[in-house]
């Protein structure tokens, strides 16, 4: 079976190489694309143009949640469900279900979050067509790599491969799915 | 290793101290006529409104007692855990603490009123006092509560702990500000090491005295009640009032341009995690507070609650609207706007939720010591009074004191530590 062109990858030596090769990458106007490093660069996200993480969105999803479901919860088994008067205290307040509403709140947070962590970067990823090339063994030591998609919408061949030379890429290698 | 190099030039910071000098010697005499002006009219007030205008200034003073005191323990923990980020944010609040020994002479009328009129502020320091004027029954001698505490709740107890207390940080805060400013000279890290041992001292003494302190000064003032949790609420709304002050001082050194090149988005960014993470301690501590007071429901603690909810008579007072206000306005409101991101690093936004907060702080301090005064049936009086007034010319009489103390400090000294030995790691700060 004739393998699928998946995109092209570009080996940079420094952080700075490739600290700049993103922001020329950014600029062209790419979508579908990766910086691969060995360790993490300060600023490589805002050199690729990446916005902020939506991760707090499910964080507070996750609150809301949780906290709605403590105040129900204790709301339910102390007003509703079996009706019963404790220590001289109304049946049900705000005030004592605080406790159990606000671990809640931490706990569906957490899990939201780390969730949320897991549907944003599509894990598990069990396998990544980056693998498949012997390359990505440099880009978990010393080498830094650009990885451009085919199939980004401004994705051409030619001129992709011009942008990277262009970058200061010292080897660019074609990817297979 | 006696001299450690800075690798920064000695001149970033100096040129604002030298070239504005003259002018923040003219804010700091602007500042100190504003406070003698408030004191004054406090003093005026004394002879309007007698004991109302007494525990006004008692409000007015702790709270500035508080900002000096949080200021204390944020220069203290960036020393006793060697952090390198705050380094140049510091210097601020070592100038700010300059303002405790002025803090102390301010207190001096409280405790000359304690042994020439005493039972006018702390009921306590007269035994003969008649409980009558406020609802009760007998005098304070005949007090079973008072005489089980009368160990603790004396004239002498109060005077020894105030001394104690303000000596002892004063020693402290000039130990701290004097090595870190001698260091900008020699660069000796023996300077640090100094101060981690004044630190070292200073943490376990501070929380200690603040806490008997507090509690003799406001806690005390309804001696019948107690809670365990009153030292820690003052600490967290001292150091809520701190970073909220710092965060204005940074700001207005940074419009200044003092703080250009210094101050970057990540500092912001570390200085709102603070003021977040402590609105979330404030909570968890007054929270408690009240919760288990609720839930124990014994009525030498939960009077506390009632008298700032209902009269004895049944019917909703001022001060239960002021505890709701303190609820959404002292947690929830800060607590969702500092969770955003981009207010931790807006250099128009923070310093106005840090306002905001320190307000709060003293509406909360209000909360704590007025309703104490209470009329014959045992009500607090109302929150909206001319009580109000005397505790606004309390404030901005202390506080222009303080606003003099630190400018004069700050003509004096650096902007920033420029040979502190995490200088370089603090300008180049990042996550």
């Amino acid at each position: 079976m004739a393998a699928t062109f998946y995109g092209l990858m570009a080996r940079f030596d420094t952080a700075p190489d490739i600290y700049h090769a993103a922001q020329q990458v950014r600029d062209a106007g790419y979508k579908n694309w990766d910086c691969i490093t060995p360790f993490p660069v300060h600023g490589l996200d805002g050199a690729m143009g990446l916005r902020r993480s939506n991760v707090p969105k499910f964080s507070l999803l996750g609150g809301l949640t949780g906290f709605t479901t403590g105040m129900s919860m204790i709301w339910f088994t102390g007003a509703f469900d079996y009706p019963l008067i404790v220590g001289g205290k109304p049946y049900f307040s705000p005030l004592f279900a605080f406790p159990i509403a606000y671990e809640l709140t931490i706990l569906f947070t957490a899990f939201a979050t780390i969730a949320g962590m897991f549907i944003l970067n599509w894990l598990p990823q069990h396998y990544h067509p980056v693998l498949k090339s012997k390359e990505i063994l440099r880009g978990l030591d010393d080498a830094f790599y650009v990885v451009i998609e085919a199939r980004d919408p401004k994705f051409d061949l030619n001129r992709a491969k011009a942008l990277l030379n262009e970058a200061g890429a010292k080897e660019i290698s074609e990817l297979e799915a | 290793m006696s001299t450690h190099v800075a690798t920064i030039s000695p001149s970033v910071g100096s040129a604002s101290a030298a070239s504005s000098a003259s002018a923040v010697g003219a804010s700091a005499n602007k500042a100190l006529v504003l406070g003698l002006v408030g004191l004054a009219l406090t003093g005026a007030g004394v002879f309007v409104s007698g004991k109302a205008a007494a525990f006004s200034y008692l409000t007015g003073l702790v709270f500035w007692v508080a900002v000096a005191l949080g200021a204390l323990f944020l220069i203290m923990i960036h020393h006793v855990f060697d952090a390198g980020w705050s380094t140049v944010l510091r210097r601020q609040y070592e100038n700010w603490v300059t303002c405790l020994p002025w803090l102390g002479l301010l207190f001096a009328p409280l405790l000359i009123s304690a042994v020439v009129a005493p039972g006018v502020i702390w009921k306590w320091t007269d035994p003969s006092y008649d409980l009558s004027q406020v609802g009760g029954h007998g005098t304070v001698a005949q007090d079973v509560l008072w005489v089980k505490k009368s160990g603790l709740l004396s004239t002498m107890t109060l005077i020894i702990a105030s001394f104690v207390g303000f000596g002892g940080w004063t020693l402290i805060a000039s130990r701290l500000r004097a090595h870190s400013v001698a260091q900008d000279t020699d660069g000796d890290i023996a300077h640090t090491h100094a101060n981690r041992f004044w630190t070292a001292v200073g943490l376990p003494f501070t929380a200690l005295s603040m806490t008997l302190c507090v509690i003799l000064w406001v806690k005390a003032l309804d001696y019948h009640w107690y809670s365990t949790m009153f030292g820690v609420w003052f600490f967290a709304g001292a150091v809520r009032a701190a970073l909220s002050l710092g965060i204005i001082l940074t700001i207005w050194l940074w419009a200044r341009g003092d703080y250009k090149g210094i101050l970057n988005n990540n500092h912001m960014h570390s200085i709102g995690m603070l003021m977040f993470a402590f609105t979330v301690f404030w909570a968890y501590i007054t929270f408690s507070q009240y919760f288990l007071i609720y839930m124990a429901n014994i009525p030498e603690e939960t009077f506390w609650y009632s008298l700032r909810e209902i009269n004895s008579d049944g019917v909703f007072n001022t001060w239960g609207y002021v505890g709701m206000f303190l609820l959404f306005g002292h947690f929830f409101a800060p607590f969702l706007t500092l969770i955003h991101y981009p207010v931790k690093l807006s250099k128009t936004w923070l310093p106005r939720v840090g306002a905001f907060i320190a307000t709060v702080v003293l509406v909360d301090m209000i909360y704590n010591v007025m309703p104490s005064l209470k009329n014959s049936a045992g009500d607090a009086y109302p929150f909206v009074s001319l009580n109000l007034l005397w505790i606004a010319t309390s404030v901005v009489g202390v506080g222009g004191v303080c606003v003099w103390a630190y400018l004069n400090s700050f003509a004096k000294t650096k902007l920033i530590p420029i040979r502190d030995p995490r200088i370089v790691e603090s300008l180049t700060h990042h996550e």
